[in-house]
């Protein structure tokens, strides 16, 4: 079995469940679809050579983000979507029309642009050994990581504004 | 990779998953004999002597009780719940060390399960998707007590994550990888030398306690149990469940007990080290797996200790101390691990 | 082709069809929360495909990218999770059709 197969595969995988969150009229089972899907994208990226990233993206995205998406849709009891009686017929044709043109121009982009002509840089003597990312975190990117912060921090203020009931502490 | 390379690494994961699968009944019955003599009283003392068939007949009454599905739940994931709750527990001792290296015919055998490069990150991952069983239990049972309980158990469980993690970092960062075999072996050496090579607990006390206190809370367990208390919401998250679903559950308790035992081990208690002792041979490979299982025994025992003597926490009390105590303090443990690093100490 | 021997065309391809998906349920669903999931999904695609380049060309400043990305959309889960609650409250929907007016 070698790397290319493991890859297809998981890609198939998130790409079946992707499809299968966008289906589903229920969103908490949309939910658990996607949580799948992203499982399937850190295997993917395990194989990419990143494994730092795919522990992250199960950590933050499918271990916490999900997990407040989970909480939001169980905490608002939101309802599984009904179907429209008198349907959205102009909506839904120009919306399929959008989505068939914009893959086919992606397609075309990745034809054609897909091999890149830059030359790939020098081997990773190993690609498993987390010190050099962290080196190039810590040292070359320093401000972006200083300014992420800050982000996260206004974001923390921001959401607890946002969702406190008015005149509670 | 040959039938014997294969072979050999299904055993290193088996074995350690094998050997929980048959001491789960055991420590079922320390607990309750244990439970007994902190509160005064014998504890189960009529099936066997001392009690020590009653694992047995409890794994046959959960065999025999009624399995049954309530109506208007989501059979799919009802039934899934359990099954992802153990499967994770399970996981997660997969990167844990339980013995030193054995070198034997020309092979060298790390016990692990995988010794990957991101070590401790995988077991946080895992963690993680956890929580997942639970919500999902909370949610399928069609219960308010049940989504109560659900939804309180994860919310606790991501809040202590984080004082878990930073507290983590800490030991990451004194041993300068994720690794958790890199981690065991720097806490192999001298106590007395500097650069500090001794077990965790040391420089880092702080760090410990509060890792420790949060493995409590990530696995529900006294005094952090107010998602699965009797008293307060029937039984949380698991009220629904009957016969081997709700042993299924039982079971991942206890193996996130052993995990988060083995983990605090592994980090802070020099796993299978032990000071002046250097493991030679298949004697010594033993005595390190030894070593390394009075220890996590002796943390089970603290554990299960802990239970039968303090009161449990009102949520508001547990979610006060993650967030304003715990965190705090794990992250001065950063900066003093970091201090003492760049003092060459560490 | 990255080192593992994975052709980029097939990462790329991988990427191609999660984007499309995703705009497709941002375009097609009526809950506001699975609109954003599907935005979620979308950015998710953008990370594949920077991993896939990153591999194929041997650097490491993808990875940080991607690290990067991956931190911004927590950040913007949370606040924006917020305002769907604080939505709720108001409205009592979550559906986009109906939340058509300005102020209330």
């Amino acid at each position: 079995m070698t790397a290319r197969f493991a890859f297809d595969a998981a890609m198939a995988l998130a790409i079946l469940f992707a499809g299968v969150m966008v289906v589903h009229r229920h969103p908490v089972k949309s939910v658990l679809a996607l949580v799948v899907s992203f499982f399937a994208l850190a295997v993917g990226y395990v194989l990419l050579s990143a494994p730092l990233i795919a522990a992250i993206q199960v950590i933050v995205y499918a271990g916490a983000i999900l997990v407040l998406f989970l909480f939001v849709l169980m905490l608002l009891n939101v309802p599984a979507e009904v179907r429209q009686t008198p349907g959205r017929p102009i909506h839904h044709t120009l919306s399929a029309g959008a989505i068939v043109a914009f893959a086919a121009a992606l397609l075309a982009v990745f034809r054609s642009y897909g091999a890149s002509s830059a030359p790939p840089g020098p081997l990773p003597a190993n690609p498993a050994d987390l010190a050099p990312l962290a080196k190039l975190l810590f040292s070359d990117h320093i401000l972006s990581f200083e300014a992420l912060s800050i982000l996260l921090l206004a974001a923390l203020v921001g959401a607890f504004a946002l969702a406190r009931r008015e005149g509670s502490p | 990779m040959s039938a014997a390379d294969l072979g050999i690494a299904a055993l290193r994961v088996l074995a350690p998953v094998l050997v929980m699968l048959i001491v789960l009944p055991m420590l079922q019955w320390v607990e309750r004999r244990g439970a007994g003599l902190i509160q005064d009283r014998p504890g189960p003392n009529r099936v066997g002597p001392f009690g020590l068939l009653q694992p047995l007949a409890d794994v046959v009454k959960f065999f025999m009780k009624e399995d049954l599905i309530p109506s208007n739940t989501d059979r799919f994931l009802y039934v899934l719940a359990p099954g992802l709750a153990t499967f994770a527990a399970l996981s997660t001792f997969a990167v844990i060390p339980y013995g030193a290296t054995l070198t034997a015919g020309g092979r060298s055998i790390p016990l692990i399960g995988a010794d990957i490069s991101i070590g401790i990150l995988y077991l946080f991952a895992i963690t993680s998707l956890s929580v997942y069983g639970i919500v999902l239990a909370g949610w399928s049972s069609n219960n308010k007590f049940s989504l109560i309980g659900g939804i309180r158990s994860s919310a606790q469980i991501i809040s202590y994550e984080l004082a878990m993690t930073t507290a983590a970092a800490g030991v990451i960062l004194s041993a300068g990888s994720f690794q958790l075999t890199e981690v065991v072996v720097q806490q192999g050496g001298s106590w007395f030398a500097l650069p500090y090579r001794g077990w965790n607990v040391v420089p880092q006390f702080v760090g410990f306690v509060v890792f420790f206190v949060s493995a409590f809370a990530e696995t529900n367990r006294v005094p952090f149990d107010l998602p699965e208390a009797e008293a307060e919401l029937v039984a949380g998250y698991h009220t629904e469940y009957s016969a081997m679903k709700f042993a299924m559950f039982y079971m991942a308790e206890y193996i996130n007990v052993i995990v988060a035992s083995a983990l605090t081990v592994t980090l802070y208690l020099g796993g299978w080290t032990l000071p002046g002792f250097s493991p030679s041979g298949i004697v010594g490979v033993l005595v390190s797996i030894l070593v390394f299982a009075v220890k996590v025994s002796v943390l089970v025992w603290i554990f299960m200790w802990v239970r039968w003597t303090l009161p449990r926490f009102r949520y508001d009390q547990l979610m006060r101390l993650g967030w304003k105590t715990l965190l705090p303090l794990a992250l001065l443990n950063l900066f003093w691990v970091a201090a003492l690093a760049l003092w060459k100490v560490l | 082709m990255t080192p593992n021997g994975i052709p980029i065309g097939d990462v790329l391809l991988a990427s191609a069809a999660l984007f499309t998906i995703g705009l497709a349920g941002a375009l097609l669903r009526r809950n506001a929360i699975s609109i954003f999931l599907s935005i979620e999904l979308m950015m998710n695609a953008a990370n594949l495909a920077i991993l896939g380049y990153a591999s194929a060309l041997h650097s490491l400043e993808g990875q940080i990218v991607v690290f990067f990305v991956i931190a911004i959309a927590a950040a913007e889960a949370a606040v924006g999770l917020a305002i769907f609650v604080a939505l709720f409250r108001h409205t009592e929907t979550i559906d986009v059709n109906k939340i058509n007016l300005l102020k209330w």
